[in-house]
């Protein structure tokens, strides 16, 4: 019970990191959330000044008027077993059960939250030791604990709720170590422990920072777990029979059931009310991180009537050097991606692009992180993410609009047509499944071979990008291979399936320079051999230099300047491009991989919004 | 994938059996409520709100526990509804001329369920083990010096002193027998050997749940058997049990909560009243040893007038109830109707009596509270006594400190539910006499004791007459303050008759049967 | 993995001790006269007296903890002090009640709960609210309310269903259905409620990964990959919250058994926690513990089996 409605930690750990912006401003314009708000304030203020509301007193019994129905004696709500008048008891529990419960989730936070940090962040002894406590903790049945923290302090909501907040701490100290242990080795953390921050430092402003927000929702879970607990205590006569509290009067109302059912309507309402406001502000803050960390949400379907915005001028494109008599196989007109935001606008990543890719051409795709290749890239695919959508143009695949093209048809298009090669070697494996059995699920898929024909066939691959032993990396998971390894078994799966058009997307830039260079090898290879269609992303001209025929330069979600590759080496007109060319000149090498690839990740994603 | 596969073949199945069921629903429910009709066979399946606590005939408990020692153990002596003491085991009984020799002649075709004959040995050796048991009511037999079987069926019984409960007592836990050789076999606790019209069925038995009995063939008394079986049913949430009822589950049961009365009758149950206990303040303070006005029996008539005795009934009792300031029961002798009445709520009388003793201003009284009495009901007894000035503050204990508290003589005075009689003579050695175990504090007074004696020893007329003393006597010096006599409810279906038993909380075995 | 079991078998035994130590101790500590709330009110104090000696009441606490632990090693945890049945068979006799009532709520649970999540996180919007709200409702709500709810509708009025009591999956399978239903429906909504929420937010973030888009990339349909890939690495953490709620399962088996007066450990566990019956209350414990250690095994192997990373060599 106690357990329920916590949300995986990992989840919202890595999502708050990015939410560095007003997360209070933010729920209060979330509906959800602005109700919950509004409702707990309600309760809260209640509480604060019950003695300024209740009519009567909550105390004060009147055997004359036990059972009192509604309105009579005016008791608004009616008296309850004792006579005492329901509506005053009401607001006066909601004080002692919103402290209890509130009492309760201090505790637990204060325990599981220095634990987990101290467990988290030193790891080793403290750890373990934390994991055994808890184990107890949860082993050990806890109204045993309870009853026996009654027997020896008498009935005091206070010590029973300090008891429960002990037992509840274990959530906290989950969320805690996890979110702790995700950051202790980030960039930041060892930066600010090599300049010398103390330890103490580095937990109160870098970690505790990142934990804040899921404890916060952590805490408005527990909670409403803590008034449901706190009044099944008193339900069981562990509390203090004289403090008038949730529990006490749905006790109360239990036992007058079937007297006068209306009793257990009121507490049953206050909890059921005050835990759904809880639960779902909660969620709502959740939901708001996962939007800060650039996550959309909601996709309206209404907003079809959006009206693109390709503003802006022509780009420059460079004479063909010498006449190409090989077909268009894919023709991007005026391709416009957006992601529906919340309110209903749309935010443009890609504003008009326009590209061919002849047969058997490799076409390179530049520029920086955020000017919209990836999203081209995806939304060729059509795997764009969710809340991502072609808003306008067309993607003319082989004679096939696949801007257009049913769901079912696109899947057809995909891994047999158009393959893809990730940038990420690593996470762009199943973790849970065998490579071996990623690269035969597709074949048979897609080619309807058999598993011994496709096992064949898988091997052939494995070996033709020259992995040293096949058979071995045919039945190793993915945590089992390196980077470079694992690149290679998605080239292998990109070609598996004999497509016309590979899309590229930045495959070196999460390997190392030795291996970078392999994979280029590789791939220039296979284009040779199989005369497949290349359209590389990348912002490295030296795999443009490397590879390419022709070279569409991106920046803010356009095409500024396209033509042949060896055309615009030459002679790059377009400010942007040339600023390109200086930034390499300048390093006298090519971007390596520097930037961490998660966070490019995310400000591609954050340009997505 | 194959989950999902797997979960609509579960679903499936589950409607499948749905469909079964609903129509098996409505035969079970109709072969639970079968007794009835032919005069014989079928099962009666009781409600009982207390699992059994042991088997062994020398442990047996009484009570709320009595259908299991009635089920599988027969009685020397057998108390009719009205706790008149008839033949049971014993066809004849005397007592010798000062009352402290009684002789008893056992029938001689009763066996027990392990083949042997029943005789006089056994009984001996019965009585003789419940007097060392650890049965609550093993001071029943505090005044049998000896037993001994004289022969086959002759036993007698050598009192240390004159009991005028003793046949009674008989008649109850104290008077089962159980075969000579086994009453100090652990076994017997779980798997009983006895005489009584039905036979334990260990296997269908599941302990604390559910006893489930199987008519013993060769009963000496077969006109008492009812029913082929008996299942003795145990319902601890009256959730629960008013679920059973109204599902047409039982035929007969106790009550856990009066409040669910209405829905009982309202379900096409019968209500069976009968009374047992008195509730209400327990004054034992009064010497005035721990709270000096409750030495003064104005203050203790303050108290009694200033309880509006109705009014608790109506929240405490649900209103299952007779207001009364006396704690002799209905069925004694000494019982007089008058005193049901004798202090009538009178705010202004008791702040007068209180003005009269000194305590204008009031004064303060510790008294112990417990959970497992609703919270309410403390808040309306302390505010009775709020009205003429009294503050109680109560000290929280737990259930199980709440008896041992009592009974350490901690608290001048309390609230507590004490069971009347059944007899005069065990209700003063309950808690009337100086070594009561209800009378913690020790208090006495000559005149009292004198009227103990006399029930003891005295004539029937001379001891029902000095009880009739001692009652009224008790009532006005407020030893106590009585609220009322709860009701205990029976509810039996419209197959089953019910005759509640006088001095018992559910009829005896043998008085439940089909319509 | 036989080490495995072995090593963490061990670990377990070492966790029940201290969990036994730990609640012998707090149980004293909140016993209050128990010879007394033995005997009841008719008894005399010399009876009271009596029974302290035989029960071994008037010993010193760690005379009777070893005594205590010495018979629980071998397996004799002594008889309860109510009704005199030696705690091991009391035990024995109920759990295979309470079990078949706490797997038959998992698997419900497992199955509509996964169901659910994974829609709700497939549908998002409105299909996501109404999981969201069925959740927090099922959460908010006290079981007991939900239990009568049933009750008064599918059994008493509609008759579907026996109201209360249990008929053993052997003796009858469709009387044995017809007395667990209802309580696994009662218990299963709460964890339903967290399992669905526990799906959608791992659903969701695997659904995120990248090797969703690759897999998809390869002509593998939405619906291929969601079944065969995203739910079996959402599997984890879903795991995870079903071996707590398991353990949760069996404390509101409590609370059920107890309205639908099932003969499960309910009953003996509210009784003897009330009455104060420590030999039967440790029974329980050292029973409950026994079965948290084995539920975490079993699942930390089923992990290892979803997660390759997390497998035991």
């Amino acid at each position: 019970m106690s357990e329920s409605a916590i949300i995986p930690p990992t989840e919202v750990a890595t999502e708050v990191r990015a939410a560095r912006s007003h997360i209070g401003r933010r729920i209060l314009k979330n509906p959800t959330g602005l109700a919950a708000i509004i409702v707990l304030s309600l309760i809260v203020l209640s509480a604060i000044f019950a003695d300024l509301l209740a009519p009567m007193s909550p105390t004060t019994p009147n055997i004359q008027e036990v059972l009192a129905p509604p309105g009579e004696g005016g008791h608004v709500l009616g008296a309850d077993s004792a006579g005492r008048d329901v509506l005053s008891r009401l607001l006066f529990a909601t004080r002692f059960s919103l402290a209890g419960a509130l009492w309760a989730v201090l505790i637990a936070a204060v325990i599981g939250v220095t634990s987990g940090l101290i467990a988290g962040y030193y790891q080793k002894f403290f750890e373990q030791f934390s994991v055994w406590v808890i184990s107890i903790i949860q082993a050990l049945p806890g109204i045993v604990v309870l009853l026996a923290a009654r027997a020896v302090v008498g009935p005091s909501l206070w010590i029973i709720m300090a008891v429960f907040g002990l037992i509840l701490s274990p959530a906290f100290y989950r969320l805690t170590y996890a979110a702790v242990v995700g950051v202790r080795n980030e960039l930041y953390v060892d930066a600010a422990r090599v300049a010398g921050v103390g330890d103490l430092s580095i937990i109160g402003r870098h970690i505790l920072s990142v934990v804040r927000a899921p404890i916060i929702i952590q805490a408005a879970l527990l909670s409403g777990i803590g008034i449901a607990v706190q009044s099944g205590l008193d339900f069981l006569g562990l509390g203090d029979p004289n403090v008038p509290t949730w529990g006490q009067m749905l006790s109360d109302a239990f036992s007058r059931m079937y007297q006068q059912p209306l009793l257990l309507v009121w507490p049953a309402a206050a909890i059921a009310f005050t835990s759904i406001a809880l639960v779902l502000f909660g969620n709502a803050l959740r939901d708001e991180l996962e939007r800060a960390a650039g996550k959309p949400k909601k996709r309206r379907r209404g907003s079809a009537a959006y009206t693109p915005d390709t503003s802006g001028p022509a780009p420059v494109v460079h004479a063909e050097d010498r006449e190409d008599g090989r077909p268009t196989l894919l023709e991007v007109n005026d391709l416009v991606v957006g992601y529906d935001q919340p309110d209903g606008t749309v935010k443009q990543v890609v504003n008009g692009v326009s590209l061919k890719v002849k047969k058997g051409e490799v076409h390179g795709l530049i520029g920086e992180s955020g000017s919209g290749k990836t999203q081209t890239a995806w939304s060729i695919l059509r795997l764009l993410p969710a809340g991502g959508r072609i808003v306008a143009g067309t993607v003319f695949f082989d004679g096939k609009d696949l801007a257009h093209l049913s769901e079912k048809e696109m899947t057809k298009i995909r891994g047999r047509r158009i393959s893809y090669i990730p940038q990420e070697p690593m996470s762009n494996l199943d973790p849970s499944f065998t490579i071996g059995s990623q690269l035969v699920e597709p074949m048979r898929v897609t080619l309807g071979i058999s598993k011994a024909e496709a096992t064949k066939r898988a091997l052939g691959l494995l070996a033709r990008v020259g992995l040293p032993n096949p058979q071995k990396t045919f039945d190793s998971y993915p945590h089992e291979v390196s980077g470079g390894q694992a690149q290679r078994v998605l080239i292998a799966g990109a070609v598996s399936c004999e497509p016309d058009l590979i899309i590229a997307d930045e495959p070196t830039t999460a390997l190392d320079v030795t291996v970078q260079a392999e994979i280029l090898d590789l791939l220039r290879e296979l284009q040779n051999d199989l005369h497949v269609a290349i359209l590389i992303v990348t912002h490295n001209f030296g795999v443009v230099a490397d590879l390419c025929d022709r070279v569409s330069v991106m920046q803010h979600g356009k095409i500024v300047e396209t033509g042949p590759a060896r055309s615009i080496f030459k002679d790059p007109r377009h400010p942007y491009t040339k600023s390109l060319f200086d930034a390499i000149l300048e390093d006298g090498a090519a971007r390596g991989p520097l930037a961490h690839s998660a966070d490019r990740n995310m400000l591609e994603e954050g340009a997505a919004r | 994938m194959f989950r999902l596969k797997r979960a609509a073949a579960v679903a499936l199945a589950a409607t499948l059996a749905l469909a079964g069921c609903a129509a098996g629903g409505g035969e079970t429910g109709g072969g639970d409520g079968s007794g009835g009709g032919d005069g014989g066979g079928g099962t009666l399946t009781w409600g009982v709100i207390a699992p059994a606590s042991t088997f062994a005939q020398k442990d047996m408990r009484w009570a709320n526990e009595s259908p299991y020692g009635q089920a599988v153990y027969d009685s020397l002596l057998r108390a009719n509804p009205d706790f008149e003491v008839e033949p049971n085991l014993a066809t004849e009984w005397e007592y010798n001329e000062d009352n402290t020799v009684l002789t008893l002649t056992l029938r001689d075709d009763v066996t027990f369920t392990n083949g042997e004959t029943l005789t006089a040995e056994d009984a001996a050796a019965s009585l003789l083990a419940f007097k060392g048991g650890a049965s609550p009511n093993a001071t029943l037999l505090r005044n049998l010096a000896d037993a001994r079987a004289i022969d086959e069926t002759t036993l007698e019984l050598t009192l240390g002193a004159p009991d005028p409960g003793m046949l009674s007592n008989l008649t109850q836990n104290a008077g089962l027998v159980a075969p000579a050789e086994l009453v100090d076999d652990p076994a017997m606790a779980t798997e009983p050997v006895g005489s009584g019209p039905y036979i334990l069925n260990t296997g269908e038995t599941v302990v604390g749940s559910s006893y489930v009995f199987d008519k013993n063939e060769d009963y000496w008394k077969p006109e008492d058997q009812h029913y082929d079986k008996l299942v003795l049913q145990v319902y601890t949430d009256p959730t629960a049990l008013l679920n059973a009822v109204q599902g047409g589950q039982l035929n007969v049961t106790n009550v856990v909560d009066k409040t669910t009365v209405p829905q009982m009758e309202a379900a096409g149950y019968t209500l069976n009243r009968s009374e047992l206990d008195w509730s209400g303040f327990l004054i034992m303070d009064r010497a005035g040893t721990l709270v000096p006005a409750l030495g003064d029996v104005r203050v203790r008539q303050a108290i009694n007038f200033a309880l509006d005795r109705e009014a608790l009934l109506a929240t405490m009792g649900a209103g299952f109830g007779e207001p009364t300031t006396q704690i002799f029961a209905p069925w004694s002798p000494s019982f007089d109707e008058e005193l049901d009445e004798f202090y009538e709520y009178d705010v202004d009388r008791a702040k007068e009596l209180l003005a009269e003793a000194g305590y204008e201003d009031g004064f303060e009284v510790t008294m112990p509270q417990t959970p497992s009495v609703a919270a309410s009901t403390w808040t309306l007894m302390a505010d009775q006594l709020a009205q003429i000035g009294i503050t109680v503050n109560y000290e929280q204990v737990q259930a199980t400190e709440f008896i041992p508290g009592i009974l350490a003589a901690k608290y001048p005075m309390t609230w507590f539910q004490l069971q009347m009689g059944p007899t005069d003579w065990q209700l003063s050695q309950f808690q009337i006499a100086e070594q009561a175990t209800w009378n913690p504090l020790r208090y006495t007074t000559p005149e009292v004791e004198e009227w103990i004696a006399t029930i003891q020893t005295g004539t029937e007329d001379e001891a029902a007459e000095a009880g009739q003393e001692l009652n009224r006597y008790l009532v006005e010096n407020a030893w106590n303050a009585p609220f009322f006599r709860p009701t205990v409810t029976f509810m039996s279906d419209a197959n089953t008759e019910a005759v509640p038993q006088t001095g018992n909380a559910v009829p005896y075995l043998w008085n439940v049967q089909p319509k | 993995m036989l080490r495995f079991i072995l090593r963490r078998l061990l670990a377990g035994v070492i966790l029940l001790f201290a969990v036994s130590s730990l609640a012998y101790l707090l149980l004293y500590l909140g016993a209050g006269d128990i010879a007394r709330q033995i005997l009841g009110q008719e008894a005399t104090q010399e009876q009271v007296q009596q029974l302290n000696t035989r029960l071994g009441l008037d010993q010193p606490l760690l005379t009777r903890y070893f005594g205590w632990l010495a018979g629980a090693v071998t397996g004799d945890f002594g008889a309860s002090w109510f009704t005199n049945q030696p705690v091991i068979a009391a035990i024995t006799s109920r759990l295979a009640v309470t079990l078949s009532l706490v797997i038959g709520t998992v698997t419900l649970t497992a199955i509509v709960g996964t169901a659910l999540g994974v829609w709700a996180a497939r549908k998002r919007g409105a299909a996501d609210r109404t999981v969201q709200i069925v959740s927090v409702l099922g959460f908010a709500i006290p079981g007991f309310l939900i239990a009568i709810f049933l009750v008064n509708l599918f059994a008493l009025n509609l008759k579907l269903f026996r109201p209360t009591g249990y008929i053993p999956i052997g003796t009858s399978f469709t009387g044995w259905l017809s007395t667990v239903t209802l309580p696994i429906i009662a218990l299963a909504i709460g964890a339903i409620a967290a399992i669905a929420a526990q799906v959608r937010g791992s659903v969701i973030d695997t659904m995120r990964q990248d090797w969703v888009r690759t897999l998809r990339s390869r002509g593998l349909s939405e619906n291929r990959v969601l079944y065969k890939h995203v739910l079996r690495n959402a599997g984890g953490p879903a795991l995870a919250v079903l071996a707590v709620q398991f353990v949760g399962l069996l404390g509101g088996a409590v609370i059920v058994e107890q309205i639908f007066a099932i003969p499960g450990l309910g009953p003996i566990a509210t009784q003897s926690t009330g009455q104060g019956d420590i030999p039967l209350v440790m029974g329980l414990v050292v029973v409950t513990a026994a079965l948290v250690v084995v539920v975490n095994i079993v699942i930390e192997i089923l992990h290892g089996f979803l997660n390759p990373k997390a497998r035991i060599s």
